[in-house]
């Protein structure tokens, strides 16, 4: 069932990116789509079943394993856990919608729809797989997808930013590949398996080599999460791509390296976490300030948005490092700080998502990302505003929205653990408050310019991918207990809480 | 009856205002019915005292209940908010159902509030009331003036709810949990922590010395709003949340003192901003910060009963006030005391208003006399200075009372009226007004005792020195309005040294926040900005250079390019490899044969155990490459 989920966008992706571009289907980009979204929803209906199905257990569940690469130890193996499984529901169900909305296809619609299915399919794959080796492969093909959509249908200077993203992570991979290896290398017996490496522990007190390989992993992460310092190719890569390539980019691959952390890191190197979780915290509670404070100085929308997600993955990284800190007692708080920073990661891909398709129709509309160009579009575009206020102020952390609910226990589970720290990085939230709503204010409060007289609302197809991610935006913020306990599920455990 | 369904009611009602936004009878019918209603399930809650604890997650558990002060809460919201709405409905036409709707949303989240057991309860419930108050604030919103004060407001609150984060995070590491009946319990540094944080949390809210200009910066909404959110909701959630931890809280030593510091220097200062303005809603704003600021000193000086005494009073008079204030600016169409002087025009407003002046004044047997003087006897028990200070903020607020009534409904030389206030107007303050009047009812044998068993705590005996001298001090104010009436010197109260624009800006603080905070943090987000994309540039250009050389190369091309830096990082991990203790010829020869067959290279083992690696990489990596390009081929 699983391994549905993750091949069939993947054929499908191949079967349209066949199709002839003048004639029969690939010339109808309408039916074009809604073929796509149809074949989008595909893995979304499986996870939902697999969600039903989930026991919660703590370990893998409904594992599918094949030999691949026997005498390496390397196997297509897939399953999933309390912290894979609501990332890959989330990552379906953004990509459903990125698939939905309304893009300029400059005329190539199969090979858009293939490029987007294909990077799904590679995006569940990776939060679904359960071998090193497979991980590494769906990492490294997701980035050449995304390469080709900025880069194909991006705007301004897309090809040197589609490049600078591609090279950018591509040289945070190749760390993680060494990493991988030396990893691997330390087993006995020799396996790529994940589950068998977290068992077997393989590096527990090997000193410097443990620290190199950690610093692999580390650096790789970091570059795809990404944490101050290694930021820098996301501003030009969010602001050059097309709106729902920035929403996967931002929803999906940033929770790549987040989600690494956990999975790798945390759990197969729990003890250099351990010694360095106050060093990461404080690159943490950087990221949060620093990604907040320039986000406050922008006038470009997507720049804006873009440096809100540095200050959102600082609070996952914040709940990350807390949880894996060396302490004894508090292991309560440690386990609501690790739910928190999984929810963020789903709250973020929700929310940023959204954020970025909105950006998307506001270009599309006005011709131009600059905030200051805009002002009064309550009085034209009412569900545009709403949905817009929505987002923000989910991000801002809102009660009742998804954000509250990974905020609320990050900070609270970090308090337990380093007061002093997580007090500073309180004021990232105060920060945010201001960034959304000086941006609500600019775009859609105050005097209508002239110019905006007929500015059209939110289409059909934007309603409804924006709703169905404000959906759950509400849902998780008002009953989060369906998606709470599904994590705990996996946090408990992991953080040892008795 | 489950807790919940308090916040519930005025949040369904909101819905149910959008959906017959066409009917503006209905709505008004709807809303006011709705709270009337509230009021009705808050009394039976304040009788049966519900409580309930649900899962949020496995491990996070929510407490709501109605118990204590909350009890009087329940009941006093909806209440109060009744007749503030139906003056909404009658005097606000644009975004008339955008407004109601508001209104009802902001009750919902104060009385959810008010059920919080524990801090994430709490938090949602604060953090509500915080955004509604921006959307009612800025309600206004194509004036960018009015959105930027909401948004001030909200900032400056927001600031404030920091301190409940850090309170919450400190009970669960304390406690294992967020529940308030445990924090007695916590240990130091814990307890300190939650004390800390409840006190910054509760001078945000209730807008204390130096967090108070938001709340002048809030009197950009509209009058029925500032009504509101100065009496029973917002503004009351600071010292809600006093009176409902300071007990667990008192044993902190440095609590209750800081506390009643803090008030007393509201208390003070804003009596001071309170005379020098001469904006009829800005006074009131004053007032209302120095009033609460009473409420910090009684919780300061121990008496949670004092404190919530005053709260019941202050609401029932204050939201009267405002709602005058808002038919004489109506009448005049400005908000300048000094054009007002409506008593002969206005009559039965004018002595509606007088009503909640005397009661602001303390003038017996009105209950806001009777609350001031249980702060008072709480102050005079804790230390002498406090009771000073309480008499000396007592005197100003008679003398800016009467100053605000008399300049705003005194009698005058015929005003020019350009709106009088309808039926719905005049019954909503009177309904205010009555309740003012029926509060009188404190100063009846046997109200001590209900007061004590609602406010949590014993109240002071007072001693007969202490009624004479707050009536003392209510006589001083009201001669000290005559005389400077008399010298036609009502308006500029102050002494001549102390009338400086500053003073009226709320002592400066504006100005310091400004300078202190908003400028430096906007510099420094500027400089990291530009920081920030020098950095980026620099990293285009080196982009640039790269792409220069592979501008020319296929997709395919590019990635086989970078296979060989794979390629060549790989080689040197060889020798990381090679220096770590990992040189164990058995094992990388069993490696080696199960992973080098069909490899015909030479070379050192380990390195081939690298290549062959690599090379199953490649094989998968060119088969997605394959894919991609095969894609964009036939794309083209």
């Amino acid at each position: 069932m699983l391994t549905a989920a993750i091949f069939v966008p993947i054929l499908a992706a191949a079967l349209l990116a066949l199709l002839p571009r003048d004639r029969g289907l690939g010339a109808q980009p309408g039916r074009l789509m809604v073929l796509s979204t149809v074949i989008a929803a595909v893995p979304l209906a499986i996870l939902a079943v697999a969600w039903l199905g989930f026991g919660g257990t703590g370990g893998f569940e409904q594992v599918e394993s094949i030999d691949w690469i026997p005498s390496l130890g390397v196997a297509y193996r897939v399953g999933i856990d309390g912290l894979s499984l609501p990332l890959a529901a989330m990552t379906a169900l953004l990509f459903v919608v990125a698939v939905l909305y309304p893009v300029d296809l400059r005329g190539r619609p199969a090979a858009y729809f293939a490029l987007l299915l294909f990077l799904e399919g590679v995006s569940i794959g990776l939060f679904l797989a359960l071998d090193l080796f497979l991980f590494f492969v769906f990492w490294d093909v997701s980035l050449v997808a995304m390469y080709f959509l900025i880069a194909a249908w991006g705007h301004g200077d897309a090809q040197r930013s589609a490049l600078k993203f591609f090279l950018y992570t591509f040289a945070g991979s190749l760390p993680l590949l060494l990493a991988i290896l030396g990893l691997y290398l330390a087993t006995e017996p020799r396996t790529f398996d994940m589950a068998e490496i977290i068992r077997q522990q393989p590096l527990a007190g090997t000193g410097l080599y443990g620290l190199l390989v950690f610093a692999g992993f580390f650096i790789g992460f970091a570059i795809k999460t990404p944490i101050v310092p290694f930021h820098t190719w996301l501003p030009p890569a969010h602001v050059d791509a097309p709106g729902p390539a920035s929403a996967i980019l931002a929803g999906v691959l940033l929770k790549m390296g987040t989600y690494g952390f956990v999975r790798i890191l945390m759990s197969m190197l729990p003890d250099v976490w351990a010694q360095l979780a106050l060093p990461i915290a404080i690159l943490a509670a950087i990221s949060i300030l620093y990604g907040a404070l320039v986000a406050l100085a922008q006038t470009n929308l997507k720049r804006l948005i873009a440096y809100t997600s540095v200050n959102h993955m600082g609070y996952v990284m914040l709940g990350l490092a807390a949880a894996g800190a060396a302490v004894t007692g508090q292991e309560a708080a440690q386990a609501i700080a690790l739910t928190g920073a999984t929810v963020e990661m789903v709250a973020h891909g929700l929310i940023t998502g959204a954020l970025f398709l909105i950006s998307g129709s506001l270009l599309a509309r006005g011709g131009t990302y600059e905030m200051t160009a805009y002002g009064g579009l309550l009085d034209r575009a009412r569900l545009l505003t709403g949905l817009t206020a929505l987002m923000a102020f989910a991000s801002l952390g809102l009660p009742g929205l998804a954000g509250f609910v990974a905020e609320v226990q990050v900070f609270t589970g970090t308090l337990a653990i380093w007061p002093a720290l997580a007090a500073v990085a309180l004021i990232g939230i105060v920060l945010t408050a201001g960034v959304f709503l000086r941006m609500l204010g600019r775009l859609f409060l105050g005097a209508l310019p002239d110019k905006w007289r007929s500015f059209p609302d939110l289409g059909r197809r934007e309603l409804a991918g924006l709703g169905a991610l404000g959906f759950f935006v509400i849902l998780i913020g008002v009953v989060p207990s369906w998606l709470l306990g599904v994590i705990d599920s996996f946090a408990g455990p992991f953080v040892g809480r008795p | 009856m489950n807790p919940l369904v308090l916040p519930l009611v005025p949040l369904a009602i909101a819905a149910a205002l959008v959906l017959v936004r066409r009917w503006s009878r209905a709505q008004a019918a709807i809303a006011v019915g709705g709270l009337l209603v509230s009021v009705a399930l808050g009394v039976d809650a304040a009788v049966t005292e519900p409580a309930v604890r649900f899962a949020w997650s496995p491990s996070i558990e929510l407490v709501l209940g109605v118990s204590g002060f909350g009890r009087v809460m329940v009941v006093l919201v909806p209440a109060i908010a009744a007749p503030i709405v139906a003056y909404a409905a009658a005097t606000e036409d644009k975004g008339r159902t955008r407004l109601l709707a508001f209104l009802m949303a902001f009750v919902a989240a104060m009385l959810l509030l008010v059920v919080a057991g524990d801090f994430v309860s709490l938090l949602v419930g604060w953090e509500l009331v915080g955004a509604t108050s921006w959307a009612l604030i800025g309600h206004g919103w194509r004036d960018r003036g009015n959105v930027d004060a909401g948004t001030q407001a909200f900032l400056t609150t927001r600031l404030g709810d920091l301190g409940l984060y850090a309170a919450a995070g400190a009970t669960l590491a304390a406690t294992g949990g967020f529940a308030f009946d445990a924090i007695g319990g916590a240990a130091a540094p814990w307890r300190e922590i939650i004390a800390g944080g409840v006190i910054l949390a509760a001078a945000a809210k209730s807008a204390q010395v130096p967090f108070s200009p938001w709340l002048f910066a809030a009197m950009a909404g509209p009058t029925p709003v500032s009504a509101l959110l100065h009496s029973a909701t917002l503004v009351a959630a600071g010292a809600y949340l006093l009176i409902r931890l300071a007990p667990a809280l008192a044993a902190v030593w440095w609590f209750l003192p800081v506390l009643a510091l803090i008030g007393a220097a509201t208390a003070l200062g804003g009596g001071v901003v309170a005379l020098a303005n001469t904006h009829a809603k800005r006074v009131l704003a004053a007032s209302t910060s120095a009033q609460y600021g009473l409420m910090f000193i009684a919780v300061g000086a121990g008496s949670t009963a004092a404190a919530s005494a005053q709260l019941v009073t202050h609401a029932a008079f204050k939201s009267l006030l405002f709602l005058s204030a808002g038919v004489a600016v109506h009448a005049v169409a400005t908000t300048d005391l000094r054009a007002m002087r409506l008593g002969r025009v206005l009559p039965s407003v004018a002595a509606i208003a007088a009503v909640g002046g005397l009661a602001l004044a303390g003038m017996p047997p009105l209950g806001g006399a009777w609350s001031k003087e249980a702060v008072l006897s709480a102050a005079a028990e804790a230390s002498a200075g406090l009771a000073v200070a309480v008499l000396v903020a007592s005197l100003l607020t008679a003398i800016y009372a009467g100053r605000f009534v008399l300049l705003a409904f005194g009698p005058g030389s015929g005003q020019r009226v350009v709106r009088r206030p309808g039926r719905v107007e005049i019954a909503s303050l009177a309904a205010l007004a009555t309740a003012t009047v029926v509060l009188s009812g404190l100063w009846l044998p046997g109200a001590a005792r209900f007061v004590e068993d609602i406010g949590g705590s014993v109240l002071p005996p007072g001693s007969s020195w202490e009624v004479v001298a707050s009536l003392a001090v209510i006589v001083a104010g009201g001669l000290v309005v005559l005389l400077l009436d008399r010298r036609g010197r009502l308006s500029d109260a102050l002494p001549g040294a102390l009338r400086r624009a500053w003073i009226t800006d709320w002592l400066g603080l504006p100005l310091l926040q400004r300078r202190l905070v908003v400028q430096p943090t906007l510099a420094l987000a500027a400089a990291l900005a530009r920081a920030d994309d020098r950095v980026i540039d620099a990293g285009v250009r080196a982009t640039g250079r790269v792409a220069v050389v592979v501008a020319g190369l296929t997709a395919l091309r590019l990635d086989l390019s970078i296979d060989g830096a794979v390629a060549s990082i790989a080689a040197s991990a060889i020798t990381v490899a090679g220096a770590s203790r990992w040189t164990d010829d058995t094992i990388v020869d069993g490696v080696v044969e199960a992973t080098g067959r069909g490899l015909g290279r030479a070379g050192h083992e380990s390195r081939r155990l690298q290549s062959g690696l690599t090379h199953q990489y490649f094989v998968i990596g060119a088969v997605g490459v394959v894919a991609i390009a095969a894609i964009l081929v036939a794309g083209r």
